[in-house]
């Protein structure tokens, strides 16, 4: 079947009319009957005008103008060249490890994991490679651990395989309490079998027999697929005892995390499963080494796990040629906030933030002017535009002052406010502090009283002496990375934006138009056309008038929604 | 050693082995608060009502999260298709088009793999 297919990528919106030239050109030439016209909703193009795509030939044309019709009918469908000054050499920026099966199989079905490639990775582990060998190959691929610390993964299984112990334990940490973060869910929920046989190949290598999948208690799908696949492993013979055939005994059960923020910490989780308060112990001792009930216990992430079937299953050498110098693979990104695609994105390590907002994500939302990236949730930072170019890995992020995380990424435009970003990232921190530390406790009430003053108007320059001041004492005496990293908003805008904070604090104004005691709406006569528009849609009745006399904002009735800023067509009310 | 109760690689051979024009939609949160459940139910209830031999089938989530309710359809002689935020008018646009009459829809298309 030959297809045409059709997208306006931006700016104008003339899908529809080249989309008629095709069928009317197609028909004068008598050709209309072979051929498929069709206009896509997406075609994973943005920005580059009218994309044609032509099947079968996989043919792609960019900028595409009326004129050009008649051309790719002579020169493309009828001769069968291509023409050089439209084509478009595109490629898709995805890479699918973690998510290979998510959308693919139905993640019930444990066959249908076994028909991508699925618990080939243990089988081969169990019949030919001693755990050293595994250790091997988990350095070779260079994995490190996805839960945002990035520690190798490798490292983590070799400390614990050192420790001679009767009992050893394997979590896998699916608590994902970063607001924004959802890819540990969408795995769960899409392929639950790639983490169980990821948990099955490191219990094999660090010598533990039990493992414990904890999930927080919000996901009920995932929890409900997990289980599932547990029963479907048991049956085929997957969990048990003689595993495969091979002598090996491992089994898993699934543990509900409360959905407190700080269990997601490792040593507050293992407390948590030990049925204690959910809260972060000192360490070393490493769980490694010491971990659920003084075992020594691996605890990694759902997406470092879900790699681990396909390295052992390709090789580790196989999954080092993706990614950065330092950072090997891909990450899996939830990508929110201010972007067109608001998408779940698997790319390799190294890709650009460009490319990430504007090749994937499709670009900004309304053509608004973008601001910056917030990577980490509340434990990173920003990126500002003019630092798009960086290339996302690790070691990157933290030069920045952000971290990679477990992988929420907001994407910031004209209209947020970086005082008010951080004031809610902190409020997440001190809201979710277990409280057992001091730092931790007052250090973040602290800052957030001096942030809630400066996004009121209310703060003076020696307050942001203290911020930093405060911020620095966090990182260093708290005692776990709930605390240790929860200034990282504030450090990071306060570097990257400081003139945001000396305009709130000097001049009392917010641009961004979210601190609602710093700024108004007000209507620019000269420009008003008296439509009303603004007087209709103002929800609390704060702008009297009529078509004659023009219209006014009662400053004391107006709560700042800015509905009338965004519906007026002429631009006539300023903020 | 004894042998174990499954045999993968029989498995892998049988499930690929499956041929047949089949509907998947994406099942997971994500897809189901955007109404996909809605969706699956309205393809059985048109598989039914109409006799068709296709399979239904659920998957995960496959990212496009801007488009959800998602589905992917294979049939003989068409693409694959992944078309995005259908709901129950698109579902029977679905059959009657791009199943029974083989074209493809207009302004739902969010990706298409040509073999
Ligand atoms: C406050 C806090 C919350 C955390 N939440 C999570 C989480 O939800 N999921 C996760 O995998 N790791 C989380 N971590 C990191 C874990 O402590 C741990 O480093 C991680 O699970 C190790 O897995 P990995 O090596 O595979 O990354 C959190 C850490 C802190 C300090
Ligand atoms: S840093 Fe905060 S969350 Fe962590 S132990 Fe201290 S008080 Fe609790
Ligand atoms: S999480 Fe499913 S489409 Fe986004």
């Amino acid at each position: 079947m030959k297809i045409i297919l059709i997208k306006d990528t931006g700016p104008t919106e003339k899908t529809k009319i080249i989309y008629d030239l095709f069928n009317a050109l197609l028909r004068d030439a008598g050709m209309h009957a072979d051929y498929q016209v069709v206009r896509a909703a997406d075609i994973g193009i943005y920005g580059k005008g009218v994309v044609v795509k032509i099947f079968p030939g996989d043919i792609v044309y960019q900028n595409v103008q009326e004129d050009d019709v008649n051309n790719i009918i002579d020169t493309t469908l009828k001769q069968n060249k291509p023409i050089k000054d439209l084509r478009l050499d595109f490629q898709n920026k995805q890479i699918r490890i973690v998510l290979r099966n998510c959308g693919v199989i139905d993640p019930e079905k444990i066959d249908d994991y076994i028909g991508q490639d699925g618990y080939q990775g243990i089988k081969k582990v169990l019949q030919k490679f001693d755990p050293e060998k595994v250790i091997d190959e988990m350095k070779t691929s260079g994995l490190r651990g996805r839960g945002g610390g990035g520690f190798p993964t490798w490292m983590k299984w070799n400390f614990a395989r050192g420790v001679e112990m009767d009992q050893k334990y394997i979590i896998c940490n699916a608590d994902e309490g970063d607001p924004g973060a959802y890819m540990d869910r969408s795995v769960l929920e899409g392929d639950p079998h790639s983490v169980l046989e990821g948990m099955m190949i490191a219990g094999y290598t660090v010598g533990a027999s039990k493992g414990y999948l904890y999930i927080r208690a919000e996901y009920p799908l995932a929890i409900e697929r997990c289980q599932k696949a547990i029963d479907q492993a048991r049956v085929y013979g997957f969990l048990g005892e003689n595993i495969l055939g091979c002598g090996f005994n491992f089994d898993l059960d699934i543990r509900l995390g409360a959905g407190a923020f700080v269990c997601g910490e490792e040593t507050a989780l293992i407390a948590s499963i030990e049925g204690k308060r959910g809260c972060p112990q000192p360490r070393p001792p490493y769980p490694s080494i010491k971990g659920l009930w003084g075992k020594p216990t691996v605890i990694n992430n759902v997406e470092t796990l879900a790699n681990v079937p396909v390295i052992l299953h390709k090789g580790g050498a196989w999954f080092s040629k993706i990614g950065s110098e330092t950072s090997k693979g891909t990450k899996v990104f939830a990508l929110t906030g201010k972007v067109q695609n608001s998408s779940l994105i698997e790319v390799p390590m190294g890709i650009t933030l460009r490319e990430i907002v504007f090749d994937i994500g499709g670009g900004v939302l309304d053509n608004k002017k973008i601001k910056a990236i917030q990577t980490g949730g509340p434990s990173g930072g920003v990126v500002p535009e003019d630092l798009f170019d960086t290339p996302v890995d690790y070691e990157n992020l933290l030069k920045l002052g952000s971290i990679m995380g477990s992988g929420g990424m907001i994407v910031m435009d004209e209209d947020d406010c970086m005082i008010d970003i951080s004031k809610f990232y902190l409020g997440f921190c001190v809201e979710e502090s277990c409280g057992k530390c001091a730092p931790c406790r007052i250090g973040g009430t602290q800052l957030l009283n001096i942030l809630t003053d400066i996004s009121e108007g209310k703060a003076t320059m020696s307050d942001l002496d203290r911020l930093t001041k405060i911020s620095s004492a966090m990182q260093k005496a708290s005692l776990c990375g709930l605390g240790q990293s929860a200034a990282n908003p504030v450090l990071s805008t306060l570097k990257f934006f400081k003139k945001e904070y000396h305009g709130h604090i000097v001049e009392k104004t917010c641009q961004a138009g979210k601190c609602s005691g710093l700024f108004k709406y007000e209507i620019i006569q000269k420009k008003c056309k008296r439509c009303g528009l603004c007087q209709r849609n103002c929800p609390v009745g704060a702008i009297p008038g009529d078509k004659d006399k023009g219209y006014l904002i009662e400053q004391e009735k107006c709560i700042r929604c800015g509905r009338c800023f965004d519906v007026c067509k002429f631009e006539a009310v300023a903020r | 050693m004894s042998s174990s109760k499954v045999n993968i690689d029989e498995i892998k051979k049988n499930i690929n082995k499956k041929s047949g024009d089949w509907i998947k939609v994406g099942m997971s949160t994500c897809g189901i608060a955007a109404g996909a459940d809605k969706v699956l139910e309205k393809f059985q209830e048109e598989k039914e009502r109409r006799n068709l031999d296709i399979r239904l089938e659920k998957c995960g989530c496959a990212g496009m999260c801007y488009a959800e309710p998602l589905v992917e359809i294979r049939v003989k002689g068409m693409p694959q298709v992944v078309y995005g935020k259908v709901d129950a008018k698109v579902v029977v646009e679905i059959i009657d088009r791009h199943v029974l009459r083989k074209q493809l829809l207009d302004d739902h298309i969010y990706n298409i793999k040509v073999q």
